[in-house]
């Protein structure tokens, strides 16, 4: 059943952000800062999706971007008094200049170069960022930008609609046949014609580009820009398992790792934080090993009416 | 005089510092060079080694020479159950590693170590720890040398010289060459590859735990559950200046770094210099992807 061409899996997606969309007056405040951390972790894992997912080249030191994205907000912000909302802005723009940048050269290596070479990069920052003063070097920046829920929500909201729309116009579209063959065989894909360099560029800065602005909400939500959380790895981490437990690569996939390992891991705050981040790193090796496709992968490989839905 | 004595011995530390390292990534080096793996967990596997070098001087009394050697012996069999449980399948009769595999190794490896380090946290707590062992110091002109710190360089130079050794003169060091380069010929000459291959990771398992015990010597209050976060980044420096599957190429990477960091440290903070070794990686993948020497 498709109409105009688009199937369940898109209006399914828009059916759920429309339900996002009016969930906060009908919930309590408590319930609308879960849903902001989940739609924060959505907003990631689409990011990542975009280059892990569609070309499978493992971006380990994703938390660059995010990382660009928060000091953006927060420098603009301290120092400028910019709204916050055009922060978000910049952190975007800069998250996708830098992803232009690094891309340029990082996407020449395969397979665990790269890898390693974004691994790399992303400690370089952390270690140039604890220097720079005007940054607040090991101190950080705190914002008083005060509690603005609202603001919050539908900020990170539009994001995720965003990114959803564009992941999905990719993977329906003829560009998504082109980055499927970069996945499965670069050197074939080149020698058809597929503009191989200009499309990973092209998917490495809109994942840069929106990781920055995930950053930028981060800062704006936690009120401030702290080297060592900013920068941390385990924000790559769990953008990476999110994408591989959802299915790496999908629409649907990114939504579903997010809810899967945010909503538990928000229940077990009260446990201990390591212990989620065990269970985490658990699934992620059975996953990977034992079924790479993830939760949709599976599904469509199982059944063959849920094939057709989900994208 | 003063002045050319701080370069002096900044140098010396450097390259102490070097060797070192070259150790802690000697055992990656092996494995990437040989089954064409990356161990995104190797870091953890290093402080696997160094915690084991702690709870051996706090429980036996063990100085962490002695307890490289525990940790060496131990690694084998870590280093086996790796293999057995994340490669095996990987790598079982093909006659190269493809792309795929190579992807399932990097995310499985990258979950284990996201497991490990924070079991760890669970099991040894967060808190930082270190080995209180100083055999004294030894003069050497105008340089007060640390005893711990030379005996680990020496034992580390050892350590590679003598894997070194063991893939060029015996029988199954060959073995084990002949598969890093094809192994398909490798099974014609009647060598088992699966034999092959864990035997490899294990010994790479065998030195990295062994590195991470000898490190502890150099970080006296550096023990903690993420240790494996600076460590295995560096590991990877180091492989890919000197060139995977180059075994003395880790020695010179990890000297490389060793004197890279110490000298910009002279001018420039520490951090920075870090910064500057981490980069190092980029133009050498650009220009050099074989390693600094041909």
């Amino acid at each position: 059943m498709r109409i105009a061409g688009l199937g369940v899996t898109f209006f399914g997606l828009l059916a759920l952000m429309l339900l996002l969309l009016i969930l906060p007056f009908a919930f309590p405040f408590s319930t609308s800062v879960i849903l902001i951390n989940l739609l924060f972790y959505t907003a990631l894992a689409y990011s990542i999706n975009f280059i892990t997912g569609m070309t499978g080249y493992v971006s380990f030191g994703h938390v660059v971007f995010l990382g660009i994205g928060a000091y953006a907000l927060g420098a603009s912000a301290d120092v400028y008094g910019l709204d916050p909302v055009l922060g978000v802005l910049l952190g975007a723009a800069l998250g996708l200049v830098f992803a232009l940048a690094i891309g340029l050269v990082t996407l020449r290596f395969r397979g665990v170069y790269f890898a390693i070479s974004t691994v790399v990069i992303a400690l370089a920052a952390l270690n140039i960022v604890l220097e720079l003063p005007q940054l607040g070097g090991s101190q950080g920046i705190i914002l008083n930008l005060g509690f603005q829920p609202y603001s919050w929500y539908y900020t990170i909201w539009g994001i995720v609609l965003f990114e959803m729309l564009i992941t999905y116009y990719i993977n329906r579209g003829k560009l998504g046949l082109g980055i499927r063959a970069i996945k499965s065989d670069e050197d074939a894909a080149r020698s058809v014609g597929v503009n191989v360099s200009a499309l990973k560029l092209y998917l490495f800065g809109l994942s840069g580009l929106f990781a920055g602005a995930g950053g930028a909400v981060f800062a704006w939500t936690t009120s401030g820009v702290f080297p060592y959380e900013t920068f941390s790895l385990t924000f790559s981490l769990q953008m990476l398992a999110m994408i591989i437990i959802g299915g790496v690569g999908t629409s649907l996939g990114p939504i579903l790792g997010a809810v899967v390992v945010y909503l538990p891991s928000y229940y077990f705050l009260t446990v201990a934080i390591g212990t989620q981040l065990i269970i985490i790193g658990f699934a992620v090796v059975v996953i990977a090993l034992f079924i790479p496709e993830g939760i949709v992968g599976t599904l469509k490989r199982r059944s063959a009416s849920l094939r057709e839905l989900l994208e | 005089m003063v002045a050319l004595a701080v370069i002096l011995s900044d140098l010396l530390f450097g390259m102490m510092l070097g060797c070192v390292f070259a150790v802690v990534a000697h055992g990656l080096n092996l494995i990437w060079g040989v089954v064409k793996v990356v161990n995104i967990a190797h870091g953890e596997f290093i402080m696997l080694g160094a915690y084991g070098a702690y709870f051996l001087n706090v429980f036996g009394g063990f100085n962490p020479l002695l307890s490289a050697v525990v940790d060496g012996a131990l690694g084998i069999f870590v280093g086996y159950a790796f293999y057995f449980s994340f490669l095996h399948r990987e790598l079982r009769g093909k006659e190269r590693i493809t792309l795929r595999s190579e992807m399932v190794t990097l995310v499985s490896t990258f979950g284990l170590s996201l497991f490990m380090s924070n079991l760890a946290v669970v099991a040894f707590t967060g808190d930082f720890v270190g080995i209180n062992w100083s055999p004294g110091t030894v003069a050497l002109g105008f340089l007060e040398l640390p005893l711990g710190a030379l005996y680990v360089t020496i034992l580390a130079v050892l350590i590679i010289s003598t894997s070194v050794v063991f893939l060029d003169r015996t029988y199954i060091g060959n073995a084990i060459k002949a598969y890093s380069q094809d192994i398909t010929a490798t099974q014609l000459v009647g060598a088992n590859p699966t034999k092959v291959a864990s035997l490899a990771t294990a010994l790479g398992f065998s030195i990295t735990m062994a590195g991470g015990a000898l490190l502890t010597v150099w970080i006296p209050t550096g023990i903690n559950p993420y240790m494996g976060a600076l460590y295995a980044p560096i590991s990877f420096v180091i492989v890919v200046l000197g060139g995977p599957g180059k075994m003395l190429g880790s020695l010179l990477g990890g000297l490389t770094l060793g004197v890279v960091i110490d000298v910009l440290q002279a001018f420039v903070p520490v951090s920075l210099a870090y910064a500057v070794a981490f980069l190092l990686l980029i133009p050498v993948l650009l220009f050099r992807p074989e390693g600094i020497v041909k």
